[in-house]
C-alpha cells in the first residue's frame, strides 16, 4: 500500500514538477507569477483532445500538438499583453493582477469554446501494469516516463546549454545580465516558449492520470503548482523540481495508514499547503530562493 | 568625553563573504566621527548593523552602555540610535510634513487603541509634533515645502528632509550615510553648517561615512579608518591623513 | 425595455453593490493603505457567514449575538493568517493568502457535519429549520420596513445594507486620517523607512489585515442574509478577484473611490444578468455567464494596462508602481 502511494505521489509529483519549472522559468525571467498558468495547462489539454478524439490522431501527436499550441498562445500573449506592460515599466503587483485578468479571460473563452462538460482522451483507462504490489494505470505509466524524461531534458538544457545558462543568470541578476550584453529579448521569447511547451505538456499528462477533465481543471491544479514553485524557491528551476516532486510524494504519502490511520484523501491539496506552509516558517525563501526580492 | 557607541569585534558575514571582519572602534559622545576607507571597506553595511536592519554574525555593539547588537532596527531606533540612508530614503508618496509628523516619538495617536480611547491626549501630542516639524523644517529650509510630494524634492532637498527628519526623533546618535553624496557642491556648504549647527544646538553625536574627504577632514574630531571590514586606523584627521597604511589603501583601489 | 423600470432590479444591483462595497472596502484597508497583498479576502468573508449560520441554525444563538460573533471569526481568522505570514516575501504572501481561502473553501465543503458541505446551508438544520437564520434576519427586516414605511423588502434591504456601507467608510476614512491611518501609508510606501522611524511594521501590518478581514465578515453576513442559503462554491476565489477590479476601478487609496467601483461593478455583473433583450438574449444563459466573465477580465487588463490608477486614483500616489 505504502509503495503504491509513493508511485501515485511520483506521478502527481512530476506533473507538478514540470508545471513549476514552466511557471518559474518566466518568473525568473519577467519576475512575472502567471496565475494563468493553470488554464494555459487547460488549454493545451483542450487542444491535444481536440487532436485526438475528433481527429483520430495518437496521443503523442495529439500532445505534441498541445505543446506546440500552448507555446504559441504564450508567445503571442507576450506580444500582445506582456511586452506593452514591460514597456511602461509595470511592477509586481500589476503583472501578477493582468495575469489574474488574463486568466478569468482565458478560462471563460475555454468554457465559451468547449462547453464544461468532461471530457477524456482516447486511451483505455483500465490497463494496467503490475509491479509487485504497485498497479499504474497506462495513463500513470505514460505520465511518469514522460515526465522523468522531460525532467532530465529540461535539466541539461539548464545546466549545459548557453540558453540554459543564460536563463539561470537572467533568474539570478537581471540587471548584471543585462548589462553582460545578454539579449534580453529573444531570451524572454525562449523562456515562454520553454514555459508554453511544459504547460501543455503538464495539462495534457494532468489530464491524462485524471483520465476525466473539464476547461476548469486549470486552475485546481494551479494551487499546487504554485506551492511547488514557492517551496522551491521562486525564480530557481531546480528548485521547482525539487518542490514539485517533494509536494506531490507528501500529498499521497500523507493518506497512508501508517500515519495514525492517514490523511482523508479530500485533504490532500491541504497536505500540499501544510508543508509549504512548514517550510516557509523554518526557510522563509524556499529551498533556493531569496530571502528578499529584487 | 565619554564613549557613547562602543563597536567590538563585530563580523558580519553574507555566506563565504565577511563584509565586516572584526571591526573596532568608539565613538566619543557630542562628536563628529567619520568612517571613511575605500569602496567595499564594509561602511554601509557596518552603518546597517549598528543600526539593527543587519545582525551581526559575531561580536558586540553597546550604545549608552547598554548592548544593541541582537535588537530590531525598531527598537535601536527607539533607543536613540537612528541612520539616514545614501538615497535620502524619504516616503515619496507622502507629504513632507507627513515625512516629519511619522518621525515622531510616542504618538499616542498611532496607535489603534489610542485613537478609540486617548483621542485628546492624542490629538494635543499631534499638535505638538506638529508645531516641531514646522521649527525643523524651517531650520532647514524647508518650510514652503510643507505640504509638496516628498518625491518632488531634489536631491539635496531629500537629504535635509532625511536630517530634519531624524531628528524629530530626538536621538543622541546619528549615524549619516554619505550625506553629500548627490549633492551639489554649493548645497554642501549648507549642508555641512546645518550639521554642525544641530551638533553645537542640539548636542547630538555623529558618525559619518563619506567620501568627501574635504568634508571628513573639516568637520571631523576623529576619524576610523576601515579596509577589507576591519579599522585600519583611528586618530585625528591630520593624523590619519598622515598615515601611510591609510595611504596605500586608498591607492591600493581602483576608485 | 421595461425590466429597467423595475425598482426589484435596481434594488437587487444596488444590494450587491453595497455587499461588494463592504468587501471591497476591506481589501483597500489592506492593500490600498497598508500595502498588503491580500488575495484571499473571500475566505474571511465565509469566516463570517458560516459562523453566523452555524451558530444559529444549529446551536440556536440569536443573530444579535451570533452576527457580531461572525465579524469576531473574520477578524482571528486575519490574526492567524497573519501571524506566520506576514513576514514573508510580498508574492509568497499572495500565494499564501489565496491558499488560505481555498482551504477554508475545502474545510466547507467536506466537514458536512458542521457546514452542510456542498449541499450549502440547507443542510445545517432538518428540513424548514435552516431557513431559520433568515428568520431572525427577516425580523429585523420587517420591522426596519414597517418603520419606514416601505412597501417591499428589497428597498428595505438596500437601504439597511448602505446604511451600514456608509457608516463603514465613514469610520475608515477617519480611521485613516488619525496618525495610525499615516503610519499604515508610511509602511505601504516604504516599510524598511517606516521600521527605522521606529514603527512596528509588523504590528500595523496585522492591524490592516485583520480589520479588513472584518469587513468582509460583515460582507459575508449581508451575503448570507440577502441570498438565504449558501454553499462553499460561493466564496470562490473569483469573488476575491471582483473585490480587486472594483478596487482597480475606483481607485487604489480612495476610501470613497470604493463603492464608485462597486456600484459600476454590480450594474456589469449583476444588472447584465437579467436583461432580457437583444442583444443580450442572442446569447445562452450559460454562455451569457462566461461572457459577462470575460468581460470582467477584460476590463482588468484594460485597467492594468491604460489607467492603473483606477476612475478616481491619483497617479502620483498610485501604489501598483
Amino acid at each position: 500500500m505504502f509503495l503504491q502511494l509513493v508511485a501515485n505521489g511520483l506521478v502527481t509529483g512530476s506533473v507538478y514538477a514540470i508545471a513549476a519549472v514552466g511557471v518559474s522559468l518566466v518568473y525568473g525571467i519577467l519576475r512575472l507569477v502567471n496565475f494563468a498558468y493553470g488554464d494555459f495547462m487547460a488549454f493545451g489539454a483542450l487542444v491535444a483532445f481536440g487532436v485526438n478524439v475528433p481527429l483520430h490522431q495518437s496521443m503523442a501527436v495529439a500532445a505534441l500538438a498541445g505543446m506546440a499550441a500552448t507555446a504559441a498562445l504564450s508567445l503571442v500573449l507576450d506580444a500582445v499583453l506582456w511586452h506593452p506592460l514591460r514597456v511602461r515599466r509595470a511592477g509586481f503587483m500589476s503583472l501578477f493582477l493582468a495575469s489574474i485578468g488574463l486568466a478569468l479571460v482565458l478560462r471563460q473563452s475555454l468554457l465559451l469554446a468547449a462547453g464544461s462538460a468532461p471530457r477524456s482522451y482516447d486511451v483505455n483507462p483500465y490497463r494496467v501494469f503490475v509491479l509487485g504490489s504497485v498497479r499504474l494505470s497506462e495513463a500513470q505509466v505514460i505520465a511518469i516516463i514522460t515526465a522523468a524524461g522531460t525532467i532530465i531534458v529540461v535539466g541539461m538544457f539548464l545546466a549545459v546549454t548557453t540558453w540554459g545558462r543564460v536563463l539561470r543568470a537572467m533568474a539570478d541578476d537581471r540587471a548584471l545580465a543585462a548589462v553582460a550584453g545578454i539579449d534580453v529579448g529573444s531570451a524572454t521569447r525562449i523562456a515562454w516558449i520553454i514555459s508554453g511547451l511544459l504547460a501543455g505538456l503538464a495539462g495534457v499528462l494532468a489530464a491524462l492520470v485524471e483520465y476525466s477533465f473539464d476547461p476548469n481543471f486549470g486552475f485546481q491544479l494551479l494551487l499546487p503548482v504554485f506551492a511547488a514553485v514557492v517551496l522551491g524557491g521562486i525564480g530557481s528551476a531546480y528548485g521547482a523540481l525539487l518542490g514539485g516532486l517533494t509536494l506531490g510524494l507528501a500529498q499521497e504519502v500523507s493518506t497512508w495508514s501508517g500515519f495514525a490511520g492517514g490523511v482523508n484523501p479530500v485533504y490532500k491539496p491541504v497536505v500540499a499547503f501544510s508543508v509549504l506552509a512548514l517550510a516557509l516558517l523554518i526557510r522563509p525563501q524556499g529551498f533556493f530562493g531569496r530571502a528578499r526580492v529584487g | 568625553m565619554s564613549a557613547i557607541l562602543e563597536v567590538e569585534n563585530v563580523v558580519r558575514a553574507f555566506g563565504a563573504i565577511r563584509a565586516v571582519d572584526g571591526a573596532t572602534f568608539t565613538v566619543e559622545e557630542h562628536s563628529v566621527t567619520g568612517l571613511i576607507g575605500p569602496n567595499g571597506a564594509g561602511k554601509t553595511t557596518l552603518f546597517a548593523t549598528i543600526a539593527g536592519s543587519l545582525k551581526p554574525s559575531s561580536g558586540r555593539i553597546v550604545f549608552s552602555g547598554r548592548r544593541i547588537d541582537r535588537k530590531p532596527a525598531y527598537r535601536v531606533a527607539r533607543a536613540g540610535v537612528v541612520r539616514t540612508y545614501q538615497a535620502a530614503r524619504v516616503l515619496t508618496r507622502m507629504s513632507v510634513l507627513d515625512n516629519l509628523l511619522l518621525a515622531s516619538k510616542d504618538h499616542p495617536g498611532e496607535g489603534l487603541t489610542g485613537i478609540v480611547l486617548r483621542p485628546r491626549a492624542s490629538r494635543d501630542h499631534e499638535r505638538r509634533t506638529r508645531a516641531r516639524a514646522l521649527e525643523l523644517l524651517a531650520l532647514v529650509g524647508l518650510d514652503s515645502h510643507a505640504h509638496a510630494y516628498a518625491g518632488t524634492l531634489s536631491g539635496g532637498q531629500r537629504k535635509l528632509l532625511d536630517l530634519a527628519r531624524v531628528l524629530m526623533l530626538e536621538p543622541s546618535l546619528v549615524l549619516l550615510d554619505e550625506p553629500m553624496a548627490g549633492v551639489a557642491p554649493t548645497l554642501r556648504i549648507e549642508l555641512l553648517e546645518h550639521i554642525l549647527a544641530v551638533r553645537r544646538e542640539l548636542g547630538i553625536t555623529f558618525l559619518v561615512v563619506e567620501h568627501d574627504l574635504d568634508f571628513v577632514m573639516q568637520a571631523a574630531d576623529r576619524v576610523v579608518v576601515m579596509n577589507e571590514g576591519r579599522v585600519l586606523a583611528i586618530g585625528t584627521p591630520a593624523e590619519v591623513r598622515a598615515n601611510e597604511q591609510v595611504v596605500d589603501a586608498y591607492l591600493g583601489t581602483a576608485h | 425595455m421595461s425590466i429597467l423600470a423595475s425598482g426589484g432590479f435596481w434594488a437587487f444591483v444596488g444590494v450587491v453593490a453595497g455587499i461588494y462595497t463592504i468587501l471591497s472596502l476591506g481589501l483597500q484597508v489592506q492593500f490600498g493603505f497598508a500595502g498588503l497583498l491580500n488575495f484571499g479576502q473571500v475566505g474571511f468573508m465565509a469566516l463570517g457567514a458560516y459562523t453566523m449560520a452555524i451558530l444559529v441554525v444549529k446551536e440556536g444563538w440569536s443573530m444579535w449575538l451570533a452576527a457580531p460573533l461572525g465579524v469576531v471569526a473574520a477578524a482571528v481568522g486575519g490574526l492567524l493568517l497573519g501571524l506566520p505570514t506576514l513576514r514573508l516575501r510580498a508574492d509568497y504572501f499572495a500565494i499564501v493568502t489565496i491558499a488560505f481561502s481555498e482551504i477554508i473553501r475545502y474545510v466547507a465543503t467536506n466537514e458536512t457535519s458542521l457546514t452542510g458541505g456542498t449541499q450549502g446551508t440547507i443542510a445545517l438544520g432538518p428540513i424548514g429549520t435552516a431557513s431559520q437564520y433568515n428568520g431572525g434576519w427577516s425580523t429585523f427586516q420587517t420591522y426596519v420596513q414597517r418603520t419606514l414605511g416601505f412597501s417591499s423588502a428589497d428597498a428595505t434591504m438596500l437601504v439597511i445594507v448602505w446604511a451600514v456601507a456608509v457608516v463603514l467608510l465613514t469610520l475608515t476614512w477617519l480611521a485613516l486620517r488619525t496618525p495610525w491611518g499615516r503610519v499604515l501609508r508610511a509602511v505601504r510606501d516604504d516599510e524598511d523607512a517606516a521600521a527605522s522611524l521606529g514603527k512596528n511594521v509588523f504590528a500595523y501590518k496585522l492591524q490592516a489585515l485583520a480589520l479588513g478581514a472584518a469587513l468582509a465578515g460583515v460582507a459575508g453576513l449581508f451575503y448570507a442574509w440577502e441570498f438565504s442559503f449558501f454553499s462553499p462554491d460561493d466564496f470562490e476565489p473569483l469573488l476575491t478577484f471582483f473585490a480587486w477590479m472594483i478596487l482597480l476601478l475606483g481607485g487604489i487609496g480612495r476610501v470613497w473611490a470604493v463603492p464608485v467601483g462597486a456600484l459600476v461593478f454590480g450594474f456589469i455583473f449583476a444588472g447584465t444578468r437579467f436583461l432580457n433583450f437583444a442583444p443580450f438574449t442572442w446569447v445562452a444563459s450559460d454562455e451569457r455567464a462566461y461572457i459577462r466573465l470575460i468581460i470582467i477580465g477584460l476590463i482588468i487588463l484594460v485597467l492594468v494596462v491604460l489607467r492603473p490608477q483606477g476612475l478616481l486614483g491619483n497617479r502620483r500616489e498610485m501604489v501598483l508602481e
